[in-house]
């Protein structure tokens, strides 16, 4: 079973039912054992009045009727009886017995005998009977009985009260087991929203504000986020510096290679080659760095800082090639990206928009209703036609050679974006009618205030 | 013109050296970022070539300390990290351009030809005044369309005349552009170096101010 909250509701069930089985036998038990003991004793009480009534009158049995004279026995089939017979088998009864008889046993027994027997109407009845000698001497059976059935009415009338009583006891104690794992899995909710919503706070989750049975979890938690940005932070510090150690010998080589070319050596095969590992490195590391990144890894990019640097350094740019730059975009803004990645992403789209422009690149960003980041890089050079549109973000597709580069940067970006789940999309700027690079990034929520 | 290269990787430096100076360009080497710091505060160099992966002191730190110090040199940033933070980070702390390794040499001269007219104020890369015409790309100078030969340091007197005409040069100013920072120095040389360039293109190109220095007149 994989839910808690499954776990605790049947918890609570079983020991609802365990309860109800338990406290029901046992309580039922005892009250009917008490309901009997004060069934047995009214009986006694009923049969000691009848022997003193016989002892009182036993010289004119016949008024014994009266001198018996509860009202539960005149009411034929009431279910209370007395039957009193003489010695010489005279038999007088209680007028609720019409014309029936109780037995009487065979013995001759002067002590109190209770028993069991079909009465009238086929009732099961208790009685009591003794054999008594009165102070005239004379001895009589003085018989008293009563129907079992209202007495089973009474057992069935508690046994159902009870029953009502504890089915309202185990559901109070069902939901209660519900309200007391929805309590106690709170700080697990807590906990599910914040590693989910708050991957991006640096700091990592509060551990002080969980219970102490889940803040080694939260601890651990912490630790794995920690550890996953240094594993991240580490394949891209080593991956930069395989960068780095592997292009200076190829710079170095390039250099002999045009030395020798210059002096009329034929050196093309060798320099395709090397353009070749250096295409191939720059892709693999591009791959490298798109794969390592992951995006629910708490990151977020300002891009008022973001932005401001791409502005500098391009306005900078721009301006070494009589060209223009101009970025705008809102203030507050941030995505959901690793700074590096974004800059990676932005970088290589202002490089290529500047590399192709005639005069100008603009940079426009801002939200959309729903809440993404739109960031949109424009030129006026000559743009890609509409069949090549697709072609262009696939990996090391070069369209034109005719520009140095290895027409990888918008490969490399809708690598970036789509491992972060953001869209990017070619057009055509209609403002400015070079190329469109309309990018779709997640939006990140904004910084704790603390 | 002078350039300093700070570059640790002693073979990609002496490449770069030797091609530049090849151009008629006077060369120091940097090894290390203090090096290159102390070069860069104390020699006038028209252009630094900064790696930015250098030892001892890493080519950002240099870059912000010789910018923090007031000194506008034009300054090209080589890297070999692929990730644009990087030169975005050099860009933002004031690099005039960068460029990613491996690079083809025949791009690095021309961003620091580049750089060293954009310094001077010139759009074209061709100087002309008179009936002579100096190709900075090539470093070729023509007199009525007629190649002539000049020397290394003919030409570098020549080019730092160009990029700066219509201001006055001095002689020491002149010797601290084309002379090596570890050279012989010898600023009567440079009259030698000017008289050679007059024989060689016509005695009214460069000006003689007596005691003060040497001037191209602007092209009105």
């Amino acid at each position: 079973m994989t839910s808690l909250r499954a776990r605790a509701v049947t918890g609570g069930i079983l020991w609802a039912v365990a309860i109800i089985v338990l406290g029901l036998a046992g309580l039922a038990s005892y009250l009917s054992s008490q309901t009997q003991a004060r069934f047995v004793e009214v009986l006694e009480t009923r049969h000691s009045q009848a022997i003193v009534a016989v002892s009182n009158n036993s010289d004119a049995a016949s008024d014994l009727v009266r001198a018996i004279g509860d009202l539960v026995y005149q009411v034929p089939n009431s279910g209370q009886y007395w039957q009193v017979e003489s010695a010489d088998g005279t038999i007088y009864a209680s007028p609720s017995l019409g014309e029936e008889r109780l037995p009487r046993p065979t013995g001759r027994s002067f002590e109190r005998l209770r028993r069991e027997f079909t009465g009238p109407n086929a009732e099961p009845v208790f009685a009591f009977g003794q054999w008594v000698t009165v102070p005239d001497g004379s001895t009589w059976h003085v018989q008293v009985a009563s129907s079992l059935s209202s007495f089973e009415q009474e057992q069935a009338v508690l046994r159902n009260t009870l029953l009502t009583a504890f089915a309202f006891v185990s559901l109070a104690s069902v939901l209660a087991a519900l309200m007391q794992v929805a309590v106690v899995l709170r700080p697990l909710n807590q906990l599910r929203q914040e590693v989910s919503g708050r991957w991006e706070q640096e700091d990592g989750l509060e551990v002080a504000s969980y219970p102490v049975e889940v803040a080694p979890l939260v601890n651990d938690i912490n630790t794995l986020m920690e550890r996953n940005r240094d594993i991240m932070r580490r394949s891209r510090r080593q991956a930069a510096d395989l960068a780095h150690a592997i292009k200076t010998p190829s710079a170095i080589m390039r250099n002999e290679l045009d030395t020798l070319m210059s002096q009329g050596a034929d050196v093309q095969e060798a320099t395709d080659a090397l353009d070749r590992l250096d295409a191939q490195l720059r892709r693999s590391f591009a791959r490298m760095r798109a794969d390592g990144t992951d995006a629910t890894v708490g990151v977020a990019t300002d891009l008022d800082t973001s932005l401001g640097r791409m502005r500098r350094a391009f306005s900078a740019l721009a301006r070494n090639e009589s060209k223009t730059f101009k970025a705008t975009y809102a203030e507050g803004l941030r995505v959901r990206m690793d700074q590096s990645d974004f800059e990676e992403v932005m970088g290589n789209l202002l490089d290529n928009a500047l590399k192709w422009a005639t005069s100008e690149v603009r940079l426009d960003a801002g939200q959309t209703p729903d809440g993404q980041i739109m960031i949109t890089i424009s030129d006026d050079g000559p743009g890609i036609p509409k069949e090549e549109l697709e072609k262009a973000t696939q990996s090391g597709q070069r369209l034109d050679t005719s520009k140095p580069g290895t027409g990888l940067g918008l490969a490399i970006a809708h690598d970036l974006i789509h491992a972060y789940g953001g869209k990017i999309i070619l057009s055509r700027d209609d403002d400015l009618g070079g190329l469109a690079v309309h990018m779709r990034l997640p939006f990140a929520t904004a910084k704790r205030s603390d | 013109m002078r350039i300093l290269i700070a570059e640790d990787e002693p073979v990609l430096a002496s490449q770069l050296k030797k091609t530049l100076m090849s151009e008629g360009l006077t060369v120091d080497v940097a090894i290390d970022g203090a090096e290159a710091q102390y070069l860069g505060e104390t020699e006038p160099y028209d252009v630094i070539i900064l790696d930015l992966g250098l030892p001892i002191r890493d080519g950002l730190t240099v870059l912000k300390n010789l910018r923090s110090g007031g000194n506008d040199t034009s300054i090209l940033i080589l890297t070999a990290r692929n990730d644009w933070t990087d030169r975005v980070d050099g860009l933002d702390a004031g690099a005039d351009d960068y460029l990613t390794k491996p690079f083809h040499m025949a791009e690095l001269s021309a961003r620091v030809r580049a750089l060293i007219r954009r310094k001077a104020g010139k759009a074209t890369p061709v100087f002309s005044k008179n009936e002579v015409t100096f190709d900075t790309r090539t470093n070729q100078v023509m007199v009525d369309g007629v190649p002539t030969n000049l020397t290394s340091q003919e030409i570098a007197v020549l080019s730092y005349l160009f990029h700066n005409s219509g201001r006055l040069v001095s002689r020491t100013e002149l010797s601290d552009h084309i002379y090596q920072h570890d050279g012989d120095r010898d600023s009567n040389t440079i009259a030698v170096f000017v008289n050679r360039l007059r024989k060689k293109l016509g005695s009214d190109l460069i000006e003689t101010v007596r005691g003060r220095g040497y001037v191209i007149k602007a092209t009105a």
